[in-house]
């Protein structure tokens, strides 16, 4: 396999230039999915890259993959069924803060809990972008912007802090500012069996003037250098609470475990080996008798 | 002798109506009639007032029947709600350990049959449902049921419970047989032995299940809502015998999400709900209508707006499916008509879906959904194709190609040098979004006008494949009688009593919605004498629909909305005054 794996960056590129603002958050996000895949030999027909709405959302445009963007806040449902009718394949949730903390939010909760195989790699910039610049969940008190000109009486959700209560199985932040750390966090993701989350830095150059590369850059520490060992759940929430209540912010994996079943593995068809997109279509003789035996 | 019988239970929630009438029906079935079994009832999980109604005949039944011949009072507080609807020559039986028929003043010609259930169950077992069985060794008497016939359908039904369930059931199926026997009462129907005919009896939400999987399908997802959640209980009774998804979701917008996704990848995939789901359901059914992801969306329809009615019919959501989603695309509506064409509409919904890469809506309602019928042998046994995907594509492959037919094959995920993006924004032929990639070039005006027009095309194509409605009965008929979905055979139970009484009606009954056989409806309607319409809701939603595609209006109308299903007599008597009045 490895020595026939030869795709690079480039093979992973659609004909399509990115079209986000010079100097977005969202770039290096484009080139560390790529060295992911790259780094795990992943072929580019057996991944689905799935987003929705927002600036972010624009990713499957710019790669060369299987890719489908669906409505605001509805790609994890779509990655789900992708998944559960073809489990051979690496499927991928890219989207906004507005996109899977906001309008998606419950879907991203039963996402953590029900723990199929996905990686869900959200572009957390505080800010609406494609709409100019409105308050997001993850957008911190007094902010001011186009829809809260007297600063935001709202507090922030915490994402990780949900993700690890509603039981995801791997928990990361990363910064976009740090791209050889990113690519190894997505790399992780990938590579995880069940859900994964990682929720990515990524500032907004443009409709965000407070959390910019300089502000996370002062801030950011790195989990992987100290010592947090990323199988002990009360740490990493303790962690994932620091964005708020101390000046440091960290970045890493947080929490990962992979001795709880995964949903494939639990389901009644998946766990059988069936691939319901692949499954013949006709009912045997035994089936129709099966089904139809009550109504005799 | 009369043709046929009806018998109705009458109960509350938690007396255990149900499984008497689906016991009642099988039994029934079993003797070769031909049956229809129908439960009114409240959105409560116990108490309340509630009745299943059966309807037998060794003719076809068309209806659930009005009066019943036999009605079996369960509990005193129904007895005393039920009154106005007991007619004037009904058998009652009823447990005289708790109820006093004198107390509530029936009318006078009622037969009264008492037996002492609660007494008689005592003596068997502590289990107070089995009085329902004491009850019903009693009917069989009345009926001149085999009683080794229902044995057999007791040792089916218990089985897997055990022997000394089963031996209590069948002590308490002969206690009521004897009282009954012992208190001289007489069979109104000679004894009848088992058939040879092995129908089927099954619910139309059962039946569509079934067309479905017949078709081939691996995934479903739906979150829960009365009247559609059965479809997803018996798929979940058998998925691992399938090899296929069925997933209860968080929300409906999850429901139809998971769908689509299944059905990009290849998977033959549905979703079902009623019209509150429907309502979230509706932004994502305008994405696979763009994306051209085949899909099938059952709506069951139940009593609006809003939380409306939750266990009664309506036909109130054909403006509500028509309309759904933003923007023009090509969307399938079909409404079929009784439990057997609820299997043949699950089979060719599933394959409209995938041959055209659109989104096929079934329209049920809650009367066809529940109503337990016997049906004659479904073909299961299909020789399933699939259609339009591309295993191995060229270099050339665009998934949104221009073609005369307006379908372009697809490539599912897995497919080497088939990777294509598609979003949920316009389009050219390789996928590219023309809102945000392209956005403002001028050539993607004309790109836009061409994908508008590829994507209705598709509709122009199945409408030659569809069957044209066709009018039944005379041509000189007096009246013509124009319905849809499930009224279709109370329509016509009406139309062979109105010729029974020198009245000549005929009928139209409209399966397909969209695409419409606008040309077909319109020669028929201008042709007919008098012209009336059959909806159970308040606005006449298809005599408008009907009126926008073939500008025909239809004069007369017969609209309930209720909650309760038509009956034969309202329409019999709706056509005597319209022909009379002219």
């Amino acid at each position: 396999m490895s020595e026939e794996y030869s795709l690079s960056l480039k093979d992973f590129e659609s004909s399509f230039r990115p079209t986000w603002c010079p100097g977005c958050g969202n770039f290096s996000q484009w080139r560390a999915i790529r060295q992911a895949l790259i780094d795990l030999e992943i072929p580019q027909e057996e991944v689905v890259l799935v987003s929705g709405i927002g600036c972010s959302s624009h990713m499957p445009n710019f790669l060369k993959v299987y890719g489908l963007q669906t409505l605001h806040g509805r790609g994890i449902p779509a990655a789900t069924g992708i998944r559960l009718a073809n489990p051979k394949l690496t499927v991928m949730v890219y989207g906004g803060d507005g996109d899977i903390y906001g309008i998606g939010g419950n879907h991203f909760l039963h996402a953590c809990r029900r723990n199929v195989d996905i990686i869900t790699i959200v572009s957390n910039n505080s800010v609406y972008g494609l709409t100019t610049g409105q308050a997001s969940a993850t957008t911190p008190v007094g902010t001011i912007t186009r829809t809260t000109p007297r600063g935001s009486i709202e507090n922030p959700l915490n994402p990780i802090s949900v993700a690890l209560s509603a039981g995801a199985t791997f928990v990361a932040r990363g910064f976009s500012g740090d791209l050889k750390h990113l690519s190894w966090i997505i790399k992780e993701a990938i590579d995880h069996r069940g859900f994964a989350y990682v929720d990515v830095l990524s500032p907004c150059i443009t409709f965000n003037r407070n959390q910019t590369f300089d502000y996370y850059r002062q801030k950011v520490y790195k989990v992987e250098d100290t010592g947090h060992d990323r199988e002990n759940f009360s740490g990493a929430l303790d962690l994932g609470s620091q964005i708020f209540i101390k000046d440091k912010i960290p970045i890493g994996i947080f929490y990962q475990i992979e001795h709880k079943t995964t949903y494939e593995e639990r389901d009644f068809a998946l766990n059988q080996g069936i691939i319901p997109a692949q499954a013949p279509l006709d009912l045997t003789e035994e089936q129709i008798k099966i089904i139809t035996e009550e109504f005799y | 002798m009369k043709k046929d019988l009806t018998v109705r239970f009458v109960g509350s929630a938690g007396d255990g109506l149900v499984s008497l009438g689906l016991l009642f029906g099988k039994i029934l079935k079993m003797h070769n009639f031909n049956v229809l079994g129908f439960r009114s009832y409240q959105s409560v999980i116990r108490g309340g007032y509630n009745s299943y109604q059966i309807r037998f005949s060794q003719n076809e039944v068309l209806s659930v029947g009005e009066d019943a011949d036999i009605i079996v009072l369960l509990n005193k507080h129904v007895t005393k709600l039920h009154k106005p609807l007991v007619n004037p020559n009904a058998m009652v039986i009823y447990d005289e350990d708790i109820i006093d028929l004198d107390e509530f003043d029936y009318p006078e010609n009622i037969i009264k049959l008492g037996i002492p259930l609660a007494a008689i169950t005592k003596e068997i077992s502590k289990l107070k449902v089995l009085k329902n069985i004491v009850g019903f060794g009693a009917i069989s008497h009345i009926l001149g049921l085999d009683d080794v016939l229902i044995k057999e359908v007791i040792l089916e039904q218990f089985g897997k419970k055990g022997e000394e369930v089963i031996f209590t059931n069948y002590d308490a199926l002969d206690k009521g047989l004897k009282f009954a026997e012992e208190k001289g009462w007489l069979p109104i129907w000679e004894k009848h032995k088992a058939g040879k005919a092995r129908q089927m009896i099954i619910t139309g939400n059962e039946a569509i299940a079934l067309g479905m999987l017949s078709a081939g399908l691996k995934f479903y997802s739906g979150y829960p809502m009365t009247p559609a959640t059965s479809i997803v209980h018996y798929l979940t009774k058998h998925l691992p015998k399938l090899g296929m998804i069925v997933k209860q979701t968080e929300d409906e917008i999850a429901a139809i999400g998971m769908a689509i996704g299944a059905s990009y990848c290849g998977a033959r995939a549905a979703t079902g709900t009623s019209g509150g789901g429907f309502s979230l359901m509706t932004e994502l059914i305008g994405m696979a209508g763009i994306q051209e992801i085949p899909l099938v969306v059952i709506n069951s329809q139940r009593a609006g707006p809003s939380t409306g009615m939750a266990t009664k019919t309506e036909q109130a959501d054909l403006f509500q499916v028509y309309g759904a989603s933003q923007g023009e695309f090509p969307k399938v509506i079909i409404a079929p008509s009784t439990v057997e064409d609820a299997f043949n509409v699950g089979v060719e919904a599933v394959e409209i879906a995938e041959k055209y890469q659109v989104v096929v809506i079934v329209l049920l309602d809650l009367y066809l959904s529940e109503m337990n019928a016997t049906v004659r042998k479904l073909n299961m046994k299909r020789n399933n194709m699939r259609f339009n995907i591309l295993e191995n594509p060229d270099d050339n492959y665009r998934r949104y190609e221009i073609t005369e037919t307006g379908i372009s094959k697809r490539t599912v995920p897995g497919t080497k040098n088939g990777m294509f993006f598609t979003g949920s924004s316009e389009r050219t032929e390789t996928g590219t979004s023309i809102a945000s990639t392209l956005a403002g070039l001028p050539d993607t005006l004309p790109i836009r006008v061409e994908m508008v027009k590829k994507r209705m095309r598709k509709l122009d194509c199945l409408i030659k494949e569809l069957d044209p409605p066709k009018l039944v009965g005379s041509k000189d008929a007096e009246i013509t009688l124009v319905s849809w979905g499930s009224t279709i055979n109370i329509v016509k139970e009406a139309i062979l009593q109105l010729e029974e009484e020198g009245i000549q009606a005929n009928h139209l009954h409209l399966k397909y919605l969209t695409p419409f056989h606008a040309d077909e409806v319109e020669k028929i309607l201008a042709n007919a004498k008098r012209t009336l319409i059959i909806e159970q809701n308040f606005t006449g939603q298809l005599r408008d629909f009907i009126r926008m595609k073939t500008g025909f209006f239809i004069e007369q109308k017969l609209l309930r909305w209720d909650g309760e299903p038509l009956v034969t007599s309202q329409i019999v008597e709706k056509v005597k005054e319209v022909v009379k009045n002219e």
